[in-house]
């Protein structure tokens, strides 16, 4: 009985302590850990053994674990922030080749300077949600979701600029709800798939009711344009609800 | 520590424990910790955060990967994450294992001729 209530005891020391291991690591690794150190105090308690020792050992060396993952992810973060850095600086190429090439673009300095910013959070969060989950479908879904958000806001944008409708905005509203959604989801899969096929549904919706005053010609290749945000909003949603799944079996 | 599609001799002893305990097949975080000491004679011992942590680095390296969830007849009704070996895996495993004979060689060649 004595016995019983120490290993309780310990058990639930032992599950505090796991959360100082990164959130990764934890979310990978910390029901596997819990579960053994179950098994070694219910080996060590059939074999009539004490468990201060084994619990003594067990926490000592798990607390050297965690300083160890702890530096290890810490020294990650500058090559995450650079490889970012890199692949926006190469992203940037792009806009700055079409600038010396198609008439009328004629950006500033301060342009490129937003754009590169842009491309480098977009790239931070990929990094900073993919590595949340390691399943395959939660990584392209978030990969898909940015690059799909992204292009949606940056197009708004410039079309907004151009034709001189403020109104056109409210695509821009497709972006709230997918911020609001991954902040209420906690970025877990089932809730980013929901989000997802929100955002699909807002931006039809929006597509549908609002007047696009454009010609006709126009008119039809931005519904074609719609369509193909509708369709990546949905495909990225359908592979967080694969995640999901995955993450069930 | 190998990189993945870069297996790099030597391991660290857990890295090389843990591959000799997967290669006779899928084990469970306990199963692997009760191998390891099996082979060892009890004389390795190790803990949660020495498994798991090791573990976490090998799956990185592509020497093994999760297996499935499932119950252990021998043990309780509880579902728990099985490992097993990737062929990475068993090629380091086997590197590493090469280079081990070669030492051996060597050392039994200078303790026999004194060379």
């Amino acid at each position: 009985m004595a016995a019983d209530l120490a290993g309780r005891r310990y058990r639930t020391w032992y599950a505090m302590l796991l959360r100082l291991y990164p959130r990764p690591f934890r979310e990978r690794f910390g029901e596997g850990m819990a579960q053994t150190f179950r098994d070694l105090c219910r080996e060590h308690s059939d074999t009539g053994r004490g468990l201060f020792g084994l619990a003594l050992w067990i926490f000592a060396e798990t607390v050297v674990g965690i300083v160890r993952e702890n530096i290890t992810r810490m020294n990650q973060l500058p090559k995450t922030i650079l490889r970012v850095a890199l692949v926006s600086l190469g992203l940037l190429m792009a806009p700055l080749v079409a600038s010396r090439v198609v008439n009328d673009w004629n950006w500033n300095a301060g342009a490129f300077v937003r754009v590169y910013l842009l491309f480098f959070v977009t790239g931070m969060l990929y990094a900073a949600i993919a590595k949340k989950m390691r399943t395959w479908a939660y990584k392209a879904g978030v990969g898909m979701a940015l690059v799909a958000g992204f292009a949606l806001g940056w197009s708004t944008m410039v079309q907004t600029a151009d034709s001189g409708h403020p109104e056109r905005l409210w695509y821009l509203s497709v972006l709230v709800v997918g911020f609001i959604g991954a902040c209420l989801a906690r970025l877990k899969a089932p809730g980013l798939a929901v989000t997802l096929f929100a955002m699909a549904a807002v931006l039809a919706l929006i597509s549908v009711v609002l007047p696009s005053g454009a010609p006709s010609d126009m008119a039809l290749r931005m519904a074609i344009g719609h369509g193909v945000f509708v369709a990546l909003f949905t495909a990225s949603g359908l592979l967080f609800r694969h995640a999901s799944l995955a993450a069930l079996r | 520590m190998a990189k993945k599609n870069r297996v790099e001799a030597p391991l660290t002893p857990a890295v090389l424990h843990i591959l000799l305990a997967l290669s006779t097949g899928e084990r469970h975080g306990y199963g692997i910790m009760k191998q390891v000491e099996a082979d060892s004679q009890g004389k390795v011992k190790m803990g949660p955060g020495t498994l798991y942590g090791s573990m976490g680095r090998m799956m990185e390296a592509g020497l093994i990967r999760e297996s499935d969830k499932r119950v252990d007849p021998e043990m309780d009704d509880e579902r728990r994450i099985y490992y097993k070996l990737t062929g990475m895996g068993r090629s380091a495993l086997e590197a590493e294992l090469r280079r081990y004979r070669g030492v051996v060689a060597v050392a039994e060649g200078r303790l026999v001729y004194g060379r």
